[in-house]
């Protein structure tokens, strides 16, 4: 009975019944995560909703109709649709160091001014869409052997090595860790990571060996920027400076010396959350973190509902790509890990981050009102 | 397929992979979700280090990176004479200054400058020197004295160069500017040491006393800088005053000068090349006049000093900088007699009847002490001041020793310097045994006993010091002079010589024949007011002696004249002293100035008009509280 429903068609959804199945507690927390995000971009405008709160209002509405597109879509388009996308993003990023825009000093965007568009947001969400249609397929007793592996670290590593060359360090850790915490979740044996570790351990002092002096003061002033307190240590300085004056309370809404006399750099991207901290202080940091974490359990949960591998390594995927841009945001911010170019994911101004995380939130909440949908093997084997 | 599974595995069942896969992945997905969680945890704690435990270090960065302090410079006090005639004051003065700090470049913002302000490649290096010293956050002075339309122009310039600003501040403006140089000084920019002690003397502008009253009282004409804070932002930009100090003006100094009289003195003695002549108030001590010839002009040295006539003044052989009427020493010659003749009496060696000849001449031992001219006999205390007898005096001092002598004098005031605000002044000397032990590692002779009765040899005073003597002779009381009026001071009189008013009236009435008698050396100089008398001795003083004579000019080998004075005679209250260096004979060339300066005294008789009381001074209770007095 059970293998007779698992190999059954799965109930035909339709509209009314996907928007009661629809995660709605949710879409309210990410709503209440974007409006945290606009009220501080008032606030950095020295309190004015030009140019950035309005239109981060404005671009989450837009979001919310594409979210619910992608939540309402049918998860078999996107199981069928997980590897040309893939390639498509892999292509897109092949182009950029060809045809790409470059600013400040690095080339990720292609198209120009309003229209353009960074391929490596796409592909975060195509990278996990592969992966979990990868699983899928892959019959789950040869999940264990070493040729198994091979496809999947092969669709890791090539968006790392393209992101590196752009040079997007911040991507690149994305990648890693999106593609390295799906592996686990997928099933890959504990002796994989392990190995993978002991061998950076021991590679690491020889690499370290090879380095010239300038290549080693490089990397240490990245690991340390106070090493250079004038130069990319001087904006971990002032952002530490102006969480640390923040203290338990803050120093209130727009009040924030720090932020608002322009001590801090790109305070309506990356430092979002420096001059939130500062203004709301501890309390307001952790209740925002709460938030986050909050999200991230909700995302955890659904992807523990899912019956099907694919919905919950999508669901996961997502929850872990939200995850590490909250952590790399906040850590780099605090100054404990080097300053890479990570925004704070529904907060930071920016559309194309912003699209991002709200697709990725709609397969989410896809692969939370299918989460009863399981897949034929003809189904999974097609490759379209 | 199936088939041939399910034979190799018998009748093993075949385990659930996809429920295995499902179970793991909701293992690890806890495990994930825990991490999670726990690197949370880990951005909490270092949220809790930052703000809660380092909150308060972190804090003050922030503040130091948002304030600004600046220092505003007070307003220096004004000096006035003792009716209230302004001397020295601050005007307003439109400045170009930079803040290096906040230059794009230095050297492009000197450049676009100058095309408004001539700025010279002396102060170009200044000014880059200044920027590598000091903290860029001070403000270097580029120009000052800026006419109105070069002000204004920088004004509209100013938004296009951070880190200049043009502000208007302060100059010093000094009024009777020559007479009254010596007296008042000059202000000038902080010496290297002073910058050191107070970073407030780095405030471009800045200026304080060099020399005079201005150096002595700069203290109290200085004030207390105020400061205003500022927020900026990142730039350096001005954000809003956060609050600000004002600052304190300086004390305005009353002195005790009638600039009036002052004048009247300089001009007398300008004929001369050097002289000075100083008038006392004999009941105060107040400096009426203090004059000095040559002189030269404050305002050229205290503000935009011109490097060319500073060159001039300070290499000047006459050295015009000089306040010769308290730097200059000289022998007071003859009118040491005056001195001579107390300690005389005072001594007992001599008394009112004793006379002696003159046989135009005096013998200790082998070696002979020439007299002006032979006086011949019955030369009593009275004759011998009147005509200047020096056999008399040899003779006095002959009997009662150095030692006595140097005792009387300085009781008269002399061999010292006088706290009343002049700084630079000479002590002059006043010989004695043990003097000239300790700096000639000599004994004393007898001969040279003899020569300091007359006030030559080692002995030498200064025109201020004569002055003094002479007040003290006339009174009687051990007058010192003052410089400033306070009105805290409504003096007791001075404390009495321990001197024999007997005594005193003795030399006295010597000094009024020396002036108004027949035979007196000064008859020529007599005062042409009616029923009033002035009392005096000459004095002409040997510059050289024989043996250098033949290398020295002829002007430097005249002899300084010399004069004191009192008036009037019965009632004291004006004395004076002048001192023409090389004038020739004390008659000639010193008594005619005094006794034309002290007819001024006695006609605008400043010492009986009341006096001006400065606006800082006039809550006295307040302001002695807010202020340690000096």
């Amino acid at each position: 009975m059970k293998l007779l429903f698992a190999e059954s068609p799965a109930p035909k959804l339709n509209l009314s019944k996907k928007l009661l199945l629809l995660n709605w507690p949710f879409i309210f927390l990410i709503t209440a995560i974007v409006l945290v995000g606009a009220a501080s971009l008032y606030s950095v405008a020295g309190g004015a909703l030009d140019p950035w709160a309005s239109r981060h209002v404005v671009r989450f509405c837009f979001g919310l109709a594409l979210l619910f597109a992608v939540a309402f879509s049918d998860i078999r388009f996107w199981l069928r649709g997980a590897y040309p996308f893939y390639l498509a993003a892999l292509m897109l990023m092949l182009l950029v160091p060809f045809i790409g825009v470059e600013s400040g000093g690095a080339r990720r965007w292609l198209g120009y001014g309003e229209l353009s568009f960074q391929p490596s947001e796409m592909m975060k969400i195509t990278l996990v869409l592969a992966l979990a249609r990868y699983y899928q397929w892959l019959p789950p007793e040869k999940i264990w052997r070493p040729d198994a592996l091979l496809p999947p670290v092969l669709m890791i590593t090539l968006p790392i090595l393209l992101a590196l060359a752009q040079p997007d360090l911040g991507t690149a850790a994305l990648f890693a860790i999106i593609g390295g915490g799906l592996l686990f979740l997928a099933g890959v044996s504990w002796f994989y990571f392990g190995a993978v570790i002991v061998g950076v351990v021991v590679a690491l002092p020889h690499a370290w060996e090879k380095l010239h002096d300038y290549q080693r003061e490089r990397v240490l002033t990245f690991i340390d920027p106070e090493r250079d307190p004038l130069g990319s240590g001087y904006h971990i300085l002032q952002s530490k400076i102006a969480i640390g004056s923040g203290g338990f309370a803050g120093k209130g809404y727009m009040q924030g010396t720090q932020a608002q006399l322009n001590f801090l750099p790109e305070k309506h991207t990356d430092f979002i959350f420096t001059m939130f901290a500062e203004e709301m202080g501890f309390i307001g940091a952790v209740v925002l973190l709460a938030l986050y974490l909050l999200a991230l359990l909700f995302i955890t949960y659904m992807a523990l509902r899912c019956r099907s591998i694919f919905a919950k390594l999508l669901a996961a995927g997502v929850g872990l790509t939200l995850f590490a841009y909250v952590f790399i945001n906040v850590a780099m911010v605090t100054g404990l890990v080097p300053v890479v170019g990570v925004p704070l994911p529904l907060v930071s101004y920016g559309g194309t981050s912003m699209l991002t995380m709200i697709i990725g939130l709609g397969f989410v909440l896809n692969a939370h009102i299918n989460r009863d949908v399981t897949f034929r093997r003809s189904e999974v084997r097609a490759l379209w | 397929m199936r088939k041939k599974k399910a034979l190799h595995y018998g009748a093993q069942k075949k385990p659930d992979y996809t429920r295995k896969q499902s179970y793991r992945f909701s293992r690890r997905a806890l495990l994930v979700g825990g991490a999670q969680a726990g690197l949370f945890g880990l951005l909490g704690w270092r949220l809790h280090q930052l703000q809660i435990l380092d909150s308060s270090e972190y804090r003050l960065l922030s503040d130091e990176n948002r304030m600004m302090m600046q220092l505003v410079a007070p307003a220096r006090g004004s000096i006035y004479d003792r009716f209230g005639t302004l001397i020295a004051e601050d005007k307003e003065n439109l400045r170009l200054l930079v803040l290096p700090a906040f230059c794009k470049s230095l050297p492009g913002t000197l450049d676009a400058l100058s095309k408004i302000v001539p700025i010279s490649g002396a102060t170009r290096d200044r000014v880059m020197r200044a920027a590598r010293r000091q903290s860029g956050y001070y403000p270097i002075l580029i120009a000052e004295g800026l006419t109105w339309r070069q002000f204004a122009l920088l004004n509209v310039l100013a938004p296009q160069l951070p880190g200049m600003r043009a502000d208007r501040a302060a100059y010093r403006k000094y009024y009777h500017s020559r007479p009254m140089a010596h007296l008042v000084g000059y202000v000038g920019m902080a010496g290297k040491e002073e910058v050191d002690l107070d970073p407030v003397m780095r405030l471009p502008g800045f200026r304080t006393g060099r020399t005079g009253v201005e150096k002595t009282f700069d203290r109290e004409l200085r004030g207390s800088p105020g400061s205003v804070k500022y927020e900026v932002d990142s730039r350096g930009r001005v954000v809003r005053e956060l609050g600000s100090k004002p600052s304190s003006c300086g004390r305005d100094l009353v002195l005790s000068i009638d600039h009036h009289l002052q004048t009247v003195a300089l001009d007398r003695i300008k004929e001369h090349r050097v002289a000075s002549v100083v008038v006392l108030d004999v009941v105060t001590g107040g400096i009426l006049a203090m004059a000095s010839t040559p002189t030269f002009d404050p305002n050229d040295v205290a503000f935009d000093v011109n490097l060319e006539s500073w060159r001039e003044l300070s290499r000047n052989p006459d050295h015009p900088l000089n306040n010769r009427a308290i730097r200059g020493q000289y022998p007071p010659g003859s009118t040491f007699k005056v001195v001579t003749a107390l300690a005389g009496l005072h001594a007992g060696v001599i008394d009112g009847h004793e006379t002696m000849s003159c046989p135009g001449g005096y013998s200790v031992g082998r070696k002979r002490f020439r007299c002006w001219k032979a006086h011949g006999g019955g030369i009593d205390v009275h004759e011998a001041i009147k005509q200047s007898c020096d056999t008399y005096f040899y003779e006095t001092a002959k009997r009662m020793g150095i030692d006595h002598l140097a005792m009387v004098a300085r009781h008269l005031g002399l061999g010292r310097t006088y706290d009343c605000g002049l700084p630079g002044q000479s002590a002059g000397i006043i010989p004695d045994q043990a003097w000239k032990r300790a700096n000639l590692m000599e004994a004393w002779y007898t001969g040279e006993t003899v020569i300091a009765g007359i006030g030559q040899g080692f002995v030498s005073s200064t025109p201020l010091q004569l002055a003094v003597m002479s007040a003290r002779v006339a009174t009687g009381r051990a007058v010192l002079p003052k410089l400033i009026m306070s009105p805290e001071d409504k003096a007791e009189p001075w404390p009495l010589l321990s001197l024999d008013p007997a005594h005193l009236e003795m030399v006295r009435s010597g000094m009024v024949g020396v002036v108004n008698e027949p035979g007196g050396t000064a008859r020529r100089s007599a005062l042409e007011i009616p029923n009033m008398l002035m009392a005096g001795k000459t004095g002409t003083s040997q510059v050289v002696s024989f043996q250098n004579e033949h290398k020295l000019t002829a002007y430097e080998r005249e002899t300084h004249a010399l004069f004191i004075a009192y008036a009037p005679a019965d009632a004291p209250r004006y004395a004076a002293a002048c001192v023409v260096e090389h004038g020739g004979g004390g008659s000639a060339a010193a008594a005619p100035v005094v006794r034309d300066v002290i007819t001024e005294a006695l006609l605008r008789d400043p010492a009986g008009r009341p006096t001006f009381v400065a606006n800082s001074d006039a809550p006295p209770a307040a302001v002695a509280a807010a202020e340690p007095v000096r």
